[in-house]
């Protein structure tokens, strides 16, 4: 038996327990309309190592990769477990909806597969005639595609399966991989980011003290498992600290936000992560009714984690929740990647998160001034501090630290890093540097206190999934009627959203309204084939984007020209 | 048979000119109605119709036939 003091692996872990707490929830899978599915966490590692007993038996091992394309239901949880299980490594990609192109799936996967070096699939059956056609595929690595939910009335392959993961798991390391989790990107970009347990499960370490985890805390979440703040934040931090995961399934909660609302009170939930559109949506798009004998006096922290944290959104979400027992102290940010497994820094529970108002002719200039003149101050939030375990610098272009209060890349150490990407030695080498991490993104410290402004990059973050902005001008620019080369797409702020949305714009001959509408609607169609939605396309004549140096149509000059109101001759 | 009105209401919550949309069509088939303007999309033709949608009502449709059944349903309420 373990105890809990010397697990080295997931497994072990949640192993534990299941010996020490066998009857306490572990899961709650919230279906609108119906019971919840409950998940105890003997009953989940038990009907885990029903599923682990096929994997063996399929000839799965110890560090092959397992895909789990599989939507968000009561089985997803143990079956990823299983894969843990036997020392194999989960990767949880997005289910595909109708929308994507079957061509743009598969040449994602495939471009995955040898990126990630992917072994296996595990899906549905429904999805068969999308996914089968892979393994023939000669640049495909997967070996074989299985569909563990057949496996649930057919009696165990192995039967002595509860010995045979106990010999696995005696031979592991807490250095071996643990799973596999996908930095940002749409179709091909996506960046494999390889953690071991012992990253895994120190950063669950720190991360608890952070945001002060207690043994009655209760999750709830609706966030997707493929995306680090679901898998990390609300579905590994619970597991291996022996409390309480309410998850309900994202396409649910997009359909009927409320419910969220609604598992906290039923089920008295003390903690759950959010983007920041999901404050508006929340705030702006439930009815009243919706809310009768709705109690939120229970949650402690709503995190806002995944996109910039925009203050007039915890504003709107205070302002519409108070009066149902939310505190303001409760509203807390949290900066985050899947590089680092997860958390960089976390607000301070129990304080109200810190707003800084500055001056922005300063801060155009990278400087940091607080300033009280509201015409002419910006208000930034504060992400908090750095938690255990994780080093914060702030660097210019240039490659020299900056002092608190200058604003520039931020770059971070931490114990629970990444090793690089997987496979993917150049893009490693470009961001990680002596054991440092240049996230990328832009932002500054202050008092202790990281603040984050944006992307140095042009990623356009909607709803806090990453856009690489290429991948929309490649598909947008094959649209007939636009000039070759002459597209650039951006993110435009949607101020009631609360997060950004994408638009383009695309050169065109064409000026007949009718025929501009036509084309307008063309671009739009050909982004869905890459499950990316255009919510603005401004169609431009010929030379009106202005170049970069590098000859190439500039993404930041020509937005700049579109926010500030320069749209003469364009039509949209 | 997809009303003049809903259709109307779809496409200009979702701000485009037009698109066929027939009673098997799917929301994610429709340009612009993604997880994102969907509930946008439900706020508004709840206003138009002046009905309310409940959210285990709105999971249960599969198309934007089921979605006009369910207003007419609430109409003849």
């Amino acid at each position: 038996m373990n105890t809990n003091e010397n697990c080295v692996t997931l497994w072990q872990k949640w192993n534990s327990h299941a010996i020490n707490t066998p009857e306490k929830d572990a899961v709650i899978h919230w279906i609108t309309g119906e019971e919840p599915g409950r998940w105890t966490f003997k009953s989940i590692i038990e009907q885990a190592e029903h599923f682990a007993s096929f994997l063996l038996d399929a000839g799965i091992k110890k560090d092959e990769v397992c895909a789990i394309i599989i939507r968000h239901n009561y089985y997803l949880y143990p079956i990823y477990m299983a894969v843990e299980s036997i020392g194999a490594i989960p990767a949880i990609l997005a289910y595909p909806n109708s929308r994507l192109h079957p061509d743009k799936f598969r040449q994602g996967i495939e471009g995955m597969s040898q990126r990630s070096g992917l072994d296996y699939i595990l899906t549905e059956r429904e999805i068969d005639p999308l996914i089968s056609p892979l393994i023939h595929s000669h640049n495909s690595t997967i070996k074989a595609v299985h569909y563990p939910h057949e496996w649930l009335n057919s009696p165990k392959p192995i039967e002595n399966i509860k010995e045979k993961i106990s010999e696995i798991q005696a031979e592991l390391s807490s250095n071996d991989a643990a799973l596999l989790q996908h930095s940002s990107g749409t179709t091909g970009l996506q960046k494999p980011v390889l953690l071991s347990h012992k990253a895994v499960l120190e950063h669950i370490e720190n991360y608890s003290k952070a945001i002060e985890l207690k043994p009655d805390d209760k999750i709830i979440s609706w966030l997707p498992l493929y995306h680090d703040m679901g898998l990390i934040a609300a579905f590994h931090l619970p597991l291996a600290s022996g409390i309480t995961t309410l998850q309900i399934d994202p396409f649910e909660w997009v359909m009927a936000p409320a419910i969220l609302l609604d598992a906290v009170s039923k089920e008295k939930g003390t903690l759950t992560w959010l983007p920041n559109f999901a404050y508006n949506v929340l705030a702006d798009k439930i009815h009243e009714d919706e809310l009768e004998d709705v109690s939120l006096d229970s949650l402690r922290l709503i995190i806002n984690c995944s996109e910039p944290v925009r203050s007039e959104s915890h504003d709107r979400f205070y302002s519409r929740f108070s009066s149902y027992g939310i505190k303001r102290e409760a509203l807390s940010t949290c900066y985050a990647m899947a590089e680092t497994t997860y958390a960089v820094s976390q607000s301070k529970p129990g304080s109200p998160v810190v707003n800084l108002s500055i001056n922005r002719l300063e801060f155009s200039k990278g400087r940091i001034e607080i300033s009280d003149n509201d015409s002419a101050s910006k208000t930034y939030v504060s992400s908090g501090a750095p938690i255990d375990g994780c080093q914060v610098r702030i660097f210019n272009d240039f490659g020299f630290e900056l002092d608190e209060g200058n604003v520039g890349e931020i770059v971070i150490r931490s114990v629970s890093m990444f090793d690089g990407y997987r496979n993917y030695p150049e893009k490693t080498a470009e961001v990680l540097k002596s054991g440092w991490y240049f996230s990328g993104d832009y932002g500054f410290l202050y008092e202790g206190n990281l603040y984050v402004i944006g992307r140095k990059k042009d990623i356009i973050i909607v709803a806090g999934n990453n856009l690489y902005p290429e991948d929309i001008e490649d598909v947008v620019a094959q649209v007939p009627g636009i000039i070759p080369g002459r597209v650039v797409a951006f993110g435009e702020e949607d101020m009631s959203l609360g997060s950004e949305q994408v638009s383009i714009i695309a050169e065109t001959a064409v000026s007949v309204e009718r025929e501009l509408k036509t084309l307008k609607m063309e671009i739009i169609k050909a982004a869905m084939q890459i499950d990316v939605s255009i919510r603005k396309v401004y169609l431009a004549p010929a030379r009106w984007l202005i170049k970069s140096s590098a000859g190439k149509p500039s993404r930041k000059a020509n937005k700049e020209r579109i926010i500030s109101g320069e749209t003469e001759n364009i039509w949209s | 048979m997809i009303s003049e009105r809903l259709k109307k209401t779809i496409l200009e919550t979702l701000e485009i000119d037009n698109f066929d949309i027939q009673p098997e069509s799917t929301a994610d088939q429709v340009p612009g109605w993604d997880s994102l303007s969907h509930i946008n999309v439900i706020l508004a033709i709840e206003k138009e119709f002046n009905v309310r949608f409940k959210g285990v009502e709105v999971m249960k449709l599969k198309n934007i036939g089921d979605l006009q059944n369910l207003v007419d349903l609430k109409l003849s309420n």
